[in-house]
Protein backbone atom coordinates (compact mmCIF):
# COMPACT_ATOMS: atom_id res chain seq x y z
CA UNK A 1 0.00 0.00 0.00
CA UNK A 2 1.45 3.26 -1.33
CA UNK A 3 -0.35 5.31 1.72
CA UNK A 4 1.74 3.67 4.38
CA UNK A 5 4.89 4.17 2.48
CA UNK A 6 4.88 7.73 2.21
CA UNK A 7 3.23 7.97 5.53
CA UNK A 8 5.37 8.96 8.20
CA UNK A 9 4.75 9.79 12.63
CA UNK A 10 7.05 13.03 11.44
CA UNK A 11 8.52 15.07 8.55
CA UNK A 12 11.18 17.38 9.52
CA UNK A 13 11.67 20.09 6.35
CA UNK A 14 15.67 21.00 6.36
CA UNK A 15 18.78 19.44 7.83
CA UNK A 16 20.60 21.81 9.43
CA UNK A 17 21.35 21.30 13.30
CA UNK A 18 17.70 22.47 13.94
CA UNK A 19 16.32 19.55 11.86
CA UNK A 20 18.73 16.93 12.84
CA UNK A 21 18.77 17.57 16.99
CA UNK A 22 15.08 16.91 16.20
CA UNK A 23 15.61 14.05 14.28
CA UNK A 24 17.56 12.45 16.76
CA UNK A 25 15.06 13.05 19.40
CA UNK A 26 12.27 12.02 16.92
CA UNK A 27 14.37 8.57 16.04
CA UNK A 28 15.27 7.95 19.75
CA UNK A 29 11.97 8.31 20.75
CA UNK A 30 10.75 5.67 17.78
CA UNK A 31 8.69 7.98 15.31
CA UNK A 32 8.84 7.04 11.65
CA UNK A 33 10.73 9.71 10.89
CA UNK A 34 11.98 11.87 7.78
CA UNK A 35 14.10 14.57 7.01
CA UNK A 36 13.76 16.16 3.97
CA UNK A 37 17.00 18.40 3.51
CA UNK A 38 17.67 19.89 -0.44
CA UNK A 39 21.30 20.84 -0.89
CA UNK A 40 24.06 19.76 1.68
CA UNK A 41 23.01 17.93 4.90
CA UNK A 42 24.22 20.62 7.95
CA UNK A 43 22.61 23.83 6.61
CA UNK A 44 24.23 26.99 7.14
CA UNK A 45 26.65 25.44 9.98
CA UNK A 46 27.87 23.09 6.94
CA UNK A 47 29.37 26.19 5.33
CA UNK A 48 30.93 27.61 8.36
CA UNK A 49 35.16 26.85 8.32
CA UNK A 50 34.96 26.79 12.13
CA UNK A 51 32.89 26.60 15.15
CA UNK A 52 34.45 27.37 18.80
CA UNK A 53 30.58 28.11 20.56
CA UNK A 54 29.21 24.93 20.46
CA UNK A 55 29.81 22.91 23.95
CA UNK A 56 32.01 19.80 24.14
CA UNK A 57 33.81 21.17 20.98
CA UNK A 58 36.79 23.71 21.49
CA UNK A 59 36.85 24.17 18.22
CA UNK A 60 35.55 22.25 14.93
CA UNK A 61 34.77 22.76 11.20
CA UNK A 62 31.01 23.52 10.62
CA UNK A 63 30.92 20.43 8.18
CA UNK A 64 32.86 18.13 10.64
CA UNK A 65 30.57 19.02 13.36
CA UNK A 66 27.36 18.37 11.16
CA UNK A 67 28.95 15.06 9.93
CA UNK A 68 28.43 14.05 13.58
CA UNK A 69 25.00 15.52 13.42
CA UNK A 70 23.73 13.48 10.93
CA UNK A 71 25.84 10.26 11.82
CA UNK A 72 23.88 10.59 15.43
CA UNK A 73 20.25 11.19 13.51
CA UNK A 74 20.94 8.00 11.51
CA UNK A 75 22.27 5.63 14.15
CA UNK A 76 18.26 6.18 15.65
CA UNK A 77 16.96 4.93 11.79
CA UNK A 78 16.29 8.06 10.69
CA UNK A 79 15.52 8.31 6.84
CA UNK A 80 16.88 11.09 4.87
CA UNK A 81 15.59 12.42 1.47
CA UNK A 82 17.46 14.83 -0.68
CA UNK A 83 14.57 16.97 -2.27
CA UNK A 84 12.70 20.25 -2.21
CA UNK A 85 9.82 20.59 -0.50
CA UNK A 86 7.85 23.49 -2.79
CA UNK A 87 4.45 22.70 -1.34
CA UNK A 88 2.44 21.61 2.29
CA UNK A 89 -1.43 21.49 3.40
CA UNK A 90 -1.39 21.90 6.76
CA UNK A 91 -5.31 21.80 7.10
CA UNK A 92 -5.96 18.21 7.43
CA UNK A 93 -4.76 15.71 10.68
CA UNK A 94 -2.19 14.09 8.32
CA UNK A 95 -0.34 16.98 6.70
CA UNK A 96 0.63 16.60 3.28
CA UNK A 97 4.40 17.74 2.56
CA UNK A 98 5.08 17.94 -2.00
CA UNK A 99 8.38 17.99 -3.12
CA UNK A 100 9.87 19.77 -6.17
CA UNK A 101 10.19 16.49 -7.92
CA UNK A 102 6.55 15.78 -7.53
CA UNK A 103 6.70 13.42 -4.80
CA UNK A 104 3.98 13.50 -1.61
CA UNK A 105 4.21 12.49 1.46
CA UNK A 106 2.14 12.68 4.63
CA UNK A 107 2.79 13.16 8.58
CA UNK A 108 1.23 13.39 11.65
CA UNK A 109 3.31 16.31 12.92
CA UNK A 110 5.80 18.70 11.12
CA UNK A 111 8.91 20.07 12.23
CA UNK A 112 9.92 23.67 10.10
CA UNK A 113 13.39 23.92 10.22
CA UNK A 114 14.30 25.67 6.82
CA UNK A 115 16.76 28.23 7.78
CA UNK A 116 17.45 31.15 6.02
CA UNK A 117 19.17 32.65 2.74
CA UNK A 118 21.37 35.45 2.59
CA UNK A 119 19.19 38.92 1.66
CA UNK A 120 19.57 40.30 -1.52
CA UNK A 121 19.77 43.70 -1.72
CA UNK A 122 18.14 44.44 -5.25
CA UNK A 123 20.47 46.88 -6.27
CA UNK A 124 21.76 47.79 -10.12
CA UNK A 125 24.27 44.90 -10.79
CA UNK A 126 23.86 42.76 -7.97
CA UNK A 127 22.37 40.69 -10.36
CA UNK A 128 24.16 41.12 -13.60
CA UNK A 129 27.06 40.27 -12.07
CA UNK A 130 26.78 37.66 -9.59
CA UNK A 131 29.49 34.99 -10.57
CA UNK A 132 31.14 37.68 -12.26
CA UNK A 133 32.36 39.66 -8.78
CA UNK A 134 29.03 39.73 -7.16
CA UNK A 135 29.54 37.09 -3.94
CA UNK A 136 27.76 36.38 -0.80
CA UNK A 137 30.22 33.00 0.21
CA UNK A 138 33.71 33.74 1.39
CA UNK A 139 34.58 30.15 1.62
CA UNK A 140 33.23 29.77 -1.69
CA UNK A 141 34.59 32.56 -3.84
CA UNK A 142 37.67 34.13 -2.08
CA UNK A 143 40.13 32.45 -4.02
CA UNK A 144 38.60 33.68 -6.79
CA UNK A 145 40.22 37.88 -5.98
CA UNK A 146 43.62 36.72 -5.34
CA UNK A 147 45.50 40.30 -5.14
CA UNK A 148 42.61 41.83 -5.82
CA UNK A 149 40.73 44.56 -4.27
CA UNK A 150 37.74 43.53 -2.36
CA UNK A 151 34.37 45.41 -1.07
CA UNK A 152 32.41 44.09 2.09
CA UNK A 153 28.92 45.37 2.65
CA UNK A 154 27.81 45.04 6.71
CA UNK A 155 29.32 44.91 9.73
CA UNK A 156 27.61 41.81 11.61
CA UNK A 157 29.26 38.94 12.63
CA UNK A 158 29.48 37.13 9.44
CA UNK A 159 30.56 40.18 7.50
CA UNK A 160 33.21 41.35 9.58
CA UNK A 161 34.72 37.20 9.96
CA UNK A 162 34.41 36.76 6.14
CA UNK A 163 36.15 39.71 5.36
CA UNK A 164 39.25 38.80 7.28
CA UNK A 165 39.17 35.48 6.14
CA UNK A 166 39.03 37.48 2.15
CA UNK A 167 42.46 39.24 3.40
CA UNK A 168 43.92 35.95 3.06
CA UNK A 169 43.52 36.10 -0.71
CA UNK A 170 42.69 39.89 -1.46
CA UNK A 171 45.23 43.30 -1.92
CA UNK A 172 42.52 44.86 0.11
CA UNK A 173 38.87 44.54 1.47
CA UNK A 174 36.93 47.30 2.13
CA UNK A 175 33.69 47.61 5.01
CA UNK A 176 30.85 49.70 4.07
CA UNK A 177 29.50 50.40 7.35
CA UNK A 178 26.17 51.93 8.11
CA UNK A 179 26.99 53.27 11.21
CA UNK A 180 29.17 56.29 12.47
CA UNK A 181 33.15 55.65 13.40
CA UNK A 182 33.90 52.69 15.00
CA UNK A 183 30.54 51.20 15.44
CA UNK A 184 30.73 47.54 14.03
CA UNK A 185 27.62 45.06 14.88
CA UNK A 186 29.70 42.42 15.02
CA UNK A 187 31.11 40.85 18.49
CA UNK A 188 33.71 42.34 20.10
CA UNK A 189 36.45 40.35 19.83
CA UNK A 190 36.00 40.02 16.17
CA UNK A 191 36.10 44.19 15.95
CA UNK A 192 39.56 44.71 17.41
CA UNK A 193 40.81 41.93 15.58
CA UNK A 194 39.12 43.50 12.42
CA UNK A 195 40.70 47.22 13.17
CA UNK A 196 44.03 45.44 13.51
CA UNK A 197 44.16 44.11 10.55
CA UNK A 198 46.28 45.92 7.89
CA UNK A 199 44.27 45.00 5.20
CA UNK A 200 41.13 45.93 6.44
CA UNK A 201 39.75 49.36 6.06
CA UNK A 202 36.27 51.02 6.69
CA UNK A 203 33.78 53.22 5.09
CA UNK A 204 31.51 54.70 7.48
CA UNK A 205 28.09 56.31 7.63
CA UNK A 206 27.63 54.44 3.89
CA UNK A 207 26.16 51.60 1.62
CA UNK A 208 26.26 51.47 -1.76
CA UNK A 209 23.55 52.14 -4.11
CA UNK A 210 24.95 50.16 -7.08
CA UNK A 211 27.88 47.54 -8.62
CA UNK A 212 29.40 48.67 -11.61
CA UNK A 213 30.96 46.86 -14.34
CA UNK A 214 30.19 45.48 -17.76
CA UNK A 215 31.10 42.23 -17.87
CA UNK A 216 33.31 41.80 -14.34
CA UNK A 217 32.66 43.96 -11.43
CA UNK A 218 34.39 47.46 -11.55
CA UNK A 219 33.57 49.57 -8.80
CA UNK A 220 30.84 50.12 -6.40
CA UNK A 221 28.69 53.70 -6.08
CA UNK A 222 29.13 54.25 -2.29
CA UNK A 223 26.41 56.65 -0.66
CA UNK A 224 27.16 58.68 2.29
CA UNK A 225 24.30 58.93 4.39
CA UNK A 226 25.40 61.37 6.68
CA UNK A 227 25.74 64.03 3.38
CA UNK A 228 23.76 62.64 0.62
CA UNK A 229 27.10 62.47 -1.53
CA UNK A 230 27.76 59.97 -3.57
CA UNK A 231 31.26 58.27 -4.85
CA UNK A 232 32.66 55.52 -6.75
CA UNK A 233 35.33 52.68 -5.57
CA UNK A 234 36.88 50.97 -7.96
CA UNK A 235 37.45 46.78 -7.10
CA UNK A 236 36.79 44.07 -8.49
CA UNK A 237 35.01 41.94 -6.24
CA UNK A 238 31.81 42.77 -3.70
CA UNK A 239 30.77 40.42 -1.29
CA UNK A 240 27.10 40.69 0.15
CA UNK A 241 26.28 40.29 4.05
CA UNK A 242 23.08 42.36 4.65
CA UNK A 243 21.97 39.42 6.75
CA UNK A 244 19.65 36.52 5.79
CA UNK A 245 15.84 36.23 5.27
CA UNK A 246 13.96 32.87 6.35
CA UNK A 247 13.55 30.47 3.94
CA UNK A 248 9.84 30.05 4.64
CA UNK A 249 8.24 31.67 1.86
CA UNK A 250 6.83 28.42 0.78
CA UNK A 251 4.44 28.44 3.10
CA UNK A 252 2.66 31.50 2.68
CA UNK A 253 -0.50 29.73 1.65
CA UNK A 254 -0.42 27.60 4.42
CA UNK A 255 -2.17 29.47 7.00
CA UNK A 256 0.67 29.08 8.86
CA UNK A 257 0.85 32.84 11.53
CA UNK A 258 4.29 34.48 9.89
CA UNK A 259 5.76 37.71 10.77
CA UNK A 260 6.52 40.18 7.83
CA UNK A 261 9.69 38.92 7.84
CA UNK A 262 9.12 35.51 6.96
CA UNK A 263 9.95 34.51 11.02
CA UNK A 264 7.63 31.93 12.20
CA UNK A 265 6.45 33.26 16.02
CA UNK A 266 6.39 30.07 18.59
CA UNK A 267 5.40 29.20 22.03
CA UNK A 268 8.21 27.64 24.50
CA UNK A 269 7.28 24.06 22.91
CA UNK A 270 8.34 25.59 19.59
CA UNK A 271 4.13 25.17 18.39
CA UNK A 272 2.74 27.18 15.63
CA UNK A 273 -0.62 28.27 15.40
CA UNK A 274 -1.15 25.24 13.61
CA UNK A 275 -1.54 22.00 15.58
CA UNK A 276 0.84 19.92 15.17
CA UNK A 277 3.29 21.79 13.13
CA UNK A 278 6.47 23.19 14.84
CA UNK A 279 8.80 25.67 13.62
CA UNK A 280 12.60 25.65 14.68
CA UNK A 281 16.11 27.07 14.96
CA UNK A 282 17.04 29.81 12.27
CA UNK A 283 13.01 29.94 11.29
CA UNK A 284 11.71 31.10 14.14
CA UNK A 285 11.67 34.75 16.68
CA UNK A 286 14.19 34.35 18.92
CA UNK A 287 16.59 36.13 20.56
CA UNK A 288 20.01 33.88 19.18
CA UNK A 289 20.26 32.08 16.07
CA UNK A 290 22.91 29.71 16.97
CA UNK A 291 23.73 26.04 16.57
CA UNK A 292 23.74 25.20 19.83
CA UNK A 293 20.13 27.07 20.74
CA UNK A 294 18.88 25.81 16.60
CA UNK A 295 20.07 22.02 18.33
CA UNK A 296 17.90 23.04 21.66
CA UNK A 297 14.68 23.87 19.95
CA UNK A 298 14.70 21.42 17.41
CA UNK A 299 14.82 18.72 20.40
CA UNK A 300 11.90 20.44 22.40
CA UNK A 301 10.07 20.17 19.36
CA UNK A 302 10.42 16.68 18.80
CA UNK A 303 9.51 15.90 22.08
CA UNK A 304 6.29 18.00 21.87
CA UNK A 305 5.74 16.31 18.64
CA UNK A 306 5.98 12.84 20.27
CA UNK A 307 3.47 13.88 22.69
CA UNK A 308 1.11 15.38 20.41
CA UNK A 309 1.27 12.07 17.94
CA UNK A 310 1.02 9.89 21.04
CA UNK A 311 -2.53 11.84 22.08
CA UNK A 312 -3.45 11.64 18.63
CA UNK A 313 -2.98 7.96 18.19
CA UNK A 314 -4.29 7.73 21.55
CA UNK A 315 -7.14 9.35 21.14
CA UNK A 316 -8.00 7.49 17.32
CA UNK A 317 -7.49 3.87 18.44
CA UNK A 318 -10.26 4.67 21.63
CA UNK A 319 -12.21 6.58 20.71
CA UNK A 320 -12.77 7.03 16.73
CA UNK A 321 -12.53 3.10 16.12
CA UNK A 322 -15.09 2.08 18.87
CA UNK A 323 -18.80 1.37 18.21
CA UNK A 324 -19.79 2.49 21.63
CA UNK A 325 -20.73 5.90 22.35
CA UNK A 326 -17.87 7.78 24.37
CA UNK A 327 -18.33 10.88 26.79
CA UNK A 328 -15.18 12.70 26.40
CA UNK A 329 -14.70 14.05 30.10
CA UNK A 330 -12.59 17.19 30.44
CA UNK A 331 -11.16 17.67 33.85
CA UNK A 332 -8.03 20.05 35.49
CA UNK A 333 -6.81 18.43 38.74
CA UNK A 334 -6.62 21.88 40.06
CA UNK A 335 -10.60 22.13 39.85
CA UNK A 336 -11.80 20.70 42.60
CA UNK A 337 -15.48 20.19 41.01
CA UNK A 338 -14.10 18.78 37.75
CA UNK A 339 -12.72 15.89 40.08
CA UNK A 340 -16.26 15.57 42.37
CA UNK A 341 -17.98 15.60 38.93
CA UNK A 342 -15.83 12.82 37.84
CA UNK A 343 -16.79 10.84 40.84
CA UNK A 344 -20.43 11.57 40.44
CA UNK A 345 -20.00 10.36 36.59
CA UNK A 346 -18.77 7.27 37.55
CA UNK A 347 -20.61 6.24 39.90
CA UNK A 348 -23.80 6.83 37.35
CA UNK A 349 -21.64 5.15 34.79
CA UNK A 350 -21.31 1.64 36.84
CA UNK A 351 -24.56 1.36 38.12
CA UNK A 352 -26.35 1.44 34.42
CA UNK A 353 -25.74 -1.20 31.97
CA UNK A 354 -25.48 1.20 29.27
CA UNK A 355 -22.54 1.10 26.54
CA UNK A 356 -20.92 4.22 26.85
CA UNK A 357 -17.23 4.56 27.51
CA UNK A 358 -15.79 7.16 29.50
CA UNK A 359 -12.29 8.87 27.87
CA UNK A 360 -11.15 11.36 30.17
CA UNK A 361 -8.91 14.34 29.05
CA UNK A 362 -6.37 16.05 31.23
CA UNK A 363 -6.59 19.79 30.15
CA UNK A 364 -3.49 20.67 31.86
CA UNK A 365 -1.63 18.01 29.25
CA UNK A 366 -3.60 17.15 26.86
CA UNK A 367 -4.19 21.14 25.44
CA UNK A 368 -4.38 19.57 21.45
CA UNK A 369 -8.10 18.32 22.67
CA UNK A 370 -8.87 20.91 24.66
CA UNK A 371 -8.52 22.80 22.14
CA UNK A 372 -10.21 20.82 19.57
CA UNK A 373 -13.58 20.84 21.16
CA UNK A 374 -13.09 24.53 22.02
CA UNK A 375 -13.13 23.64 26.09
CA UNK A 376 -12.53 27.21 27.99
CA UNK A 377 -13.80 25.36 31.14
CA UNK A 378 -13.79 22.39 33.20
CA UNK A 379 -15.66 20.06 34.19
CA UNK A 380 -16.79 19.69 30.54
CA UNK A 381 -18.44 16.28 28.93
CA UNK A 382 -19.07 15.79 24.97
CA UNK A 383 -20.41 12.73 23.63
CA UNK A 384 -19.31 11.16 20.99
CA UNK A 385 -20.96 8.72 18.57
CA UNK A 386 -18.51 6.53 16.27
CA UNK A 387 -16.25 9.82 17.05
CA UNK A 388 -18.69 12.09 15.71
CA UNK A 389 -19.99 14.79 18.37
CA UNK A 390 -23.70 14.49 19.45
CA UNK A 391 -24.25 16.57 22.30
CA UNK A 392 -22.70 18.38 24.92
CA UNK A 393 -23.79 17.73 28.95
CA UNK A 394 -24.58 20.16 31.58
CA UNK A 395 -22.24 19.14 33.99
CA UNK A 396 -24.82 19.23 36.60
CA UNK A 397 -23.77 17.59 40.33
CA UNK A 398 -27.57 16.48 40.39
CA UNK A 399 -27.54 13.11 39.69
CA UNK A 400 -31.17 12.64 38.26
CA UNK A 401 -30.42 15.69 36.18
CA UNK A 402 -27.44 13.86 34.94
CA UNK A 403 -29.31 10.48 34.32
CA UNK A 404 -31.93 12.42 32.28
CA UNK A 405 -28.92 13.56 30.20
CA UNK A 406 -27.41 10.00 29.79
CA UNK A 407 -30.30 7.43 29.50
CA UNK B 1 23.73 10.40 -12.84
CA UNK B 2 27.47 11.74 -12.16
CA UNK B 3 28.90 14.39 -14.12
CA UNK B 4 32.06 13.68 -16.37
CA UNK B 5 35.20 15.62 -14.89
CA UNK B 6 36.87 17.67 -17.74
CA UNK B 7 40.46 18.25 -17.42
CA UNK B 8 42.24 21.28 -19.73
CA UNK B 9 42.94 18.36 -22.51
CA UNK B 10 39.48 16.67 -22.19
CA UNK B 11 38.25 20.09 -21.88
CA UNK B 12 39.45 21.24 -25.16
CA UNK B 13 38.34 17.87 -27.15
CA UNK B 14 34.67 18.08 -25.93
CA UNK B 15 34.07 21.75 -26.69
CA UNK B 16 36.35 22.45 -29.73
CA UNK B 17 37.48 19.50 -31.21
CA UNK B 18 33.99 17.61 -31.10
CA UNK B 19 32.18 20.73 -30.85
CA UNK B 20 29.23 18.92 -29.06
CA UNK B 21 26.35 21.21 -27.33
CA UNK B 22 27.10 20.82 -23.79
CA UNK B 23 27.40 22.75 -20.26
CA UNK B 24 30.32 22.57 -17.82
CA UNK B 25 30.25 23.62 -14.33
CA UNK B 26 32.62 25.01 -12.74
CA UNK B 27 32.30 24.03 -9.05
CA UNK B 28 34.40 23.02 -5.95
CA UNK B 29 34.28 21.09 -3.05
CA UNK B 30 33.84 23.21 -0.25
CA UNK B 31 30.89 25.28 -2.24
CA UNK B 32 27.96 24.58 -0.38
CA UNK B 33 25.66 26.20 -3.16
CA UNK B 34 27.71 23.90 -6.03
CA UNK B 35 26.53 21.09 -3.70
CA UNK B 36 23.16 21.97 -4.58
CA UNK B 37 23.36 22.96 -8.38
CA UNK B 38 25.32 19.57 -8.99
CA UNK B 39 22.60 17.17 -7.97
CA UNK B 40 20.54 19.28 -9.97
CA UNK B 41 22.56 19.00 -12.92
CA UNK B 42 23.18 14.91 -12.24
CA UNK B 43 19.22 14.70 -12.17
CA UNK B 44 18.17 16.16 -15.61
CA UNK B 45 21.47 14.39 -17.45
CA UNK B 46 19.98 11.52 -17.99
CA UNK B 47 17.05 13.29 -20.39
CA UNK B 48 19.19 15.04 -22.40
CA UNK B 49 21.44 11.87 -23.20
CA UNK B 50 22.66 12.01 -26.65
CA UNK B 51 21.20 15.20 -27.33
CA UNK B 52 22.85 18.13 -25.02
CA UNK B 53 26.32 16.93 -22.55
CA UNK B 54 26.70 17.99 -18.79
CA UNK B 55 30.87 18.01 -17.79
CA UNK B 56 32.15 19.28 -14.40
CA UNK B 57 35.32 21.34 -14.22
CA UNK B 58 37.12 21.62 -9.97
CA UNK B 59 38.52 24.62 -10.73
CA UNK B 60 40.59 24.07 -7.77
CA UNK B 61 42.53 21.10 -9.85
CA UNK B 62 42.24 23.15 -13.39
CA UNK B 63 42.67 26.69 -12.16
CA UNK B 64 43.55 27.49 -15.80
CA UNK B 65 40.18 26.76 -16.98
CA UNK B 66 38.78 29.30 -14.69
CA UNK B 67 41.07 32.26 -15.32
CA UNK B 68 40.94 31.67 -19.47
CA UNK B 69 36.97 32.26 -18.84
CA UNK B 70 37.87 35.19 -16.38
CA UNK B 71 35.69 33.62 -13.51
CA UNK B 72 34.85 35.39 -10.68
CA UNK B 73 33.60 32.31 -8.03
CA UNK B 74 31.41 29.20 -8.23
CA UNK B 75 29.48 27.38 -9.39
CA UNK B 76 28.89 28.89 -12.61
CA UNK B 77 27.51 26.81 -15.72
CA UNK B 78 29.24 27.51 -18.87
CA UNK B 79 26.93 26.94 -22.39
CA UNK B 80 29.37 26.20 -25.56
CA UNK B 81 28.37 25.00 -28.48
CA UNK B 82 30.24 24.42 -32.23
CA UNK B 83 32.93 25.39 -30.41
CA UNK B 84 31.50 28.33 -29.32
CA UNK B 85 30.81 30.06 -25.92
CA UNK B 86 27.06 31.03 -25.56
CA UNK B 87 26.87 32.63 -22.10
CA UNK B 88 26.71 31.14 -18.07
CA UNK B 89 24.77 31.26 -15.87
CA UNK B 90 26.33 31.93 -11.55
CA UNK B 91 25.30 31.21 -8.16
CA UNK B 92 22.17 29.04 -7.07
CA UNK B 93 20.31 28.51 -10.26
CA UNK B 94 16.98 26.93 -10.59
CA UNK B 95 16.12 23.82 -13.15
CA UNK B 96 13.95 25.47 -15.25
CA UNK B 97 16.57 28.32 -16.17
CA UNK B 98 18.97 26.10 -17.06
CA UNK B 99 16.11 24.04 -19.43
CA UNK B 100 15.58 27.25 -21.19
CA UNK B 101 19.02 27.67 -22.07
CA UNK B 102 19.74 24.00 -23.10
CA UNK B 103 16.56 24.72 -25.00
CA UNK B 104 17.99 27.83 -26.60
CA UNK B 105 20.79 26.19 -28.04
CA UNK B 106 19.87 22.75 -29.22
CA UNK B 107 15.96 23.80 -29.52
C1 LIG C 1 28.98 32.63 8.15
C2 LIG C 1 28.25 32.12 9.36
C3 LIG C 1 28.96 31.77 10.48
C4 LIG C 1 28.31 31.23 11.60
N1 LIG C 1 29.06 30.87 12.67
C5 LIG C 1 28.46 30.28 13.74
C6 LIG C 1 29.24 29.82 14.86
O1 LIG C 1 30.46 29.95 14.88
N2 LIG C 1 28.59 29.22 15.90
C7 LIG C 1 27.23 29.04 15.91
O2 LIG C 1 26.71 28.48 16.85
N3 LIG C 1 26.46 29.48 14.87
C8 LIG C 1 27.04 30.10 13.79
N4 LIG C 1 26.27 30.55 12.75
C9 LIG C 1 24.79 30.42 12.84
C10 LIG C 1 24.32 29.00 12.56
O3 LIG C 1 24.93 28.52 11.39
C11 LIG C 1 22.81 28.97 12.40
O4 LIG C 1 22.18 29.57 13.50
C12 LIG C 1 22.28 27.55 12.28
O5 LIG C 1 22.88 26.88 11.19
C13 LIG C 1 20.77 27.51 12.13
O6 LIG C 1 20.35 26.19 12.00
P1 LIG C 1 18.99 25.79 11.33
O7 LIG C 1 18.95 24.31 11.39
O8 LIG C 1 17.88 26.56 11.92
O9 LIG C 1 19.06 26.29 9.79
P2 LIG C 1 20.12 26.04 8.65
O10 LIG C 1 21.43 25.67 9.20
O11 LIG C 1 20.05 27.22 7.77
O12 LIG C 1 19.56 24.75 7.86
C14 LIG C 1 18.38 24.79 7.10
C15 LIG C 1 18.39 23.67 6.07
O13 LIG C 1 17.09 23.58 5.46
C16 LIG C 1 17.22 23.40 4.07
N5 LIG C 1 16.00 23.90 3.42
C17 LIG C 1 15.56 25.19 3.35
N6 LIG C 1 14.40 25.25 2.68
C18 LIG C 1 14.09 23.99 2.33
C19 LIG C 1 13.00 23.40 1.60
N7 LIG C 1 12.01 24.14 1.14
N8 LIG C 1 13.00 22.06 1.42
C20 LIG C 1 14.02 21.28 1.91
N9 LIG C 1 15.06 21.78 2.59
C21 LIG C 1 15.10 23.12 2.80
C22 LIG C 1 18.45 24.19 3.73
O14 LIG C 1 19.01 23.75 2.51
C23 LIG C 1 19.35 23.89 4.93
O15 LIG C 1 20.09 22.71 4.71
C24 LIG C 1 26.90 31.09 11.61
C25 LIG C 1 26.18 31.46 10.47
C26 LIG C 1 26.83 31.98 9.35
C27 LIG C 1 26.03 32.36 8.15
Amino acid sequence: MEAVANSYDLIIIGGGPAGLSAAIYGGRAKLKTLVINKGTIGGLADTTREIVNYPGYMQISGPDLMKDFQKHAQSFNVEFLKEEVIDVDFSQENKLVKTKKGKEFYAKAVILACGSQPRILNIPGEKTLRGSGVAYCATCDAEFFEGEDVVVIGSGDQAIEEGMYITKFARKVTVIVLHDEGILDCNKVSAERAFNNEKMEFIWNSTIEEVLGEGNVEGVKIKNLKTGSSSELTCQGVFFFVGMVPSTKFLNNSGLRMEKSGYIPTNERMETNLEGIYAVGDNRVKYLRQVVSAAGDGATAAVAAERYIEELNDFNANILQTDKKTLLLFFNALVNESLEFNTLLEGVLNDTAENYKLFKVDTATKKTLAEKYKIDKVPAVVVLDRGEEIKRLDCSMDLEKLKSQLF
Amino acid sequence: MSLQQLDSTRFEEIIYDNCEPCLVIFSKKECHVCKEVVPMLEGMKPQYEGKFGFYYVDVEEDKNLFQRFSLKGVPQILFFNEGEYHGKLAGKVEEEAVEEKIEEIIG
